[in-house]
């Protein structure tokens, strides 16, 4: 599947207390924000939302990451997504 | 000979104590790396939360959020002090003990009803042999604390302050400054502290979903709850720091007492030596006539 936007990347952090979970730059991430999934791309507009139980899907270079969040948190600023979650892992 | 046999049984003892308390002191290094990795992981997640509420915080939704209550007085008060299971750690559970038991007089001076929480077997043994009443008394976090473990603990803390029914709650935790400083330190939780810098304060036209309010009301336990799980995870680097230290001078101790005990043994045997030769020399003299 070819990747959506630009081609730009920018950086992306998943944060759990007990770790850091991903560092990097991306392509592209759908998160599960708390009223269905949203997709975000480099140049997003500064942003924070809430989001559900579900899944998140991070497009790298390398591929595709998946990771399972329980709640949290997404905040967009400055072309840096950062993803808080209190309960976070990564899918296989 | 009776003094030399002596001895060298003394110094047989002090070789297993020093045994133990070698592998001790390795076990803690061990876990100390382990517990500094976890330290240094919350740190991220801890100061991304801040950036937020920063960001999130104006002084006028102290009005609809209860947990953003500032109390004028503080009449109940919550005090969750953390020690530890396990002992041979120095000072460190003796020092939390002390802070816990000045805090508490201080604010039953101060006219404030105090429910008292403790963590760690060593701090429950000494109040309840006290006599000190405990709200609550808890075993089960390990020196592996989880998010689960603050959760537990503080919610419901959280729930009673937001009803009123307390309106501080306050931790007693080991500071990790380093595996060998970990002074114990007292950590207001709740209320959290008035302002925050203008600064940073909505820098940014955020778009918010679904609401500032909602997004704080989600927040602001993250937060309460991330102070409590970051008292716990320093607690636990802090336990095995200061066992590492008591038990590397504790070694140490062992080591110069068996040098000392080995330089007596030798003596003692060269006396014995001397005296037998003394004897024979004597003896063989004895029968020349």
């Amino acid at each position: 599947m070819a990747d959506p936007g630009s081609g730009r990347g920018f950086n992306l952090s998943i944060v759990s207390p007990e770790k850091a979970l991903f560092e990097g730059e991306v392509s592209f991430v759908v998160v599960p924000a708390f009223d269905g999934e949203l997709g975000i791309l480099a140049g997003h507009a500064p942003l924070m939302a809430l989001l559900s139980d579900g899944v998140l899907r991070v497009e790298t270079a390398a591929g595709t990451q998946r990771f399972r969040v329980k709640g949290g948190f997404v905040q967009v600023v400055d072309n840096k997504v950062s993803v808080l979650s209190e309960i976070a892992e990564e899918a296989a | 000979m009776q003094k030399a046999r002596e001895i060298k049984r003394r110094i047989h003892s002090v070789e297993n104590t020093r045994q133990i308390t070698s592998t001790m002191e390795l076990v803690a290094a061990s876990k100390l790396r382990r517990a500094q990795q976890r330290v240094a992981a919350a740190r991220p997640y801890a100061a991304k939360l801040n950036e937020v509420i920063r960001s999130l915080l104006t002084p006028e939704l102290s009005h609809t959020h209860a947990i953003l209550r500032q109390p004028e007085v503080i009449r109940r008060s919550a005090l969750i002090l953390l020690t530890s299971n396990r002992g041979l750690a120095g000072a460190f559970n003796a020092n939390l003990i002390r802070l816990a038991q000045r805090t508490l007089e201080e604010r039953r001076r101060a006219g404030v009803k105090v429910e008292f929480h403790v963590v760690g077997k060593k701090g429950i043994r000494f109040f309840s042999y006290r006599g000190e009443p405990m709200t609550t008394a808890r075993q089960d976090i390990t020196d592996r604390p989880t998010m689960d473990d603050a959760r537990s603990l503080v919610d419901p803390l959280i729930a009673q302050y937001e009803s009123g029914e307390i309106d501080a709650i306050e931790v007693i935790y080991a500071q990790f400054k380093s595996a060998m400083s970990t002074p114990p330190a007292l950590m207001r939780v709740l209320p959290v502290a008035a302002g925050g810098d203008e600064d940073g304060r909505r820098s940014h036209n955020y778009l918010l979903e679904p609401s500032p309010d909602e997004i704080l009301k989600f927040v602001l336990p993250l937060y309460v709850r991330n102070s409590v799980y970051r008292a716990l995870v320093e607690s636990a680097a802090a336990e095995q720091g200061a066992r590492r230290t008591a038990m590397k001078n504790a070694t140490d101790n062992a080591n110069d007492l068996i040098e000392t005990l080995t330089r007596e043994y030798n003596r003692a045997r060269q006396s014995q030596i001397t005296q037998e030769i003394a004897e024979i020399v004597g003896g063989a003299e004895a029968l020349r006539g």
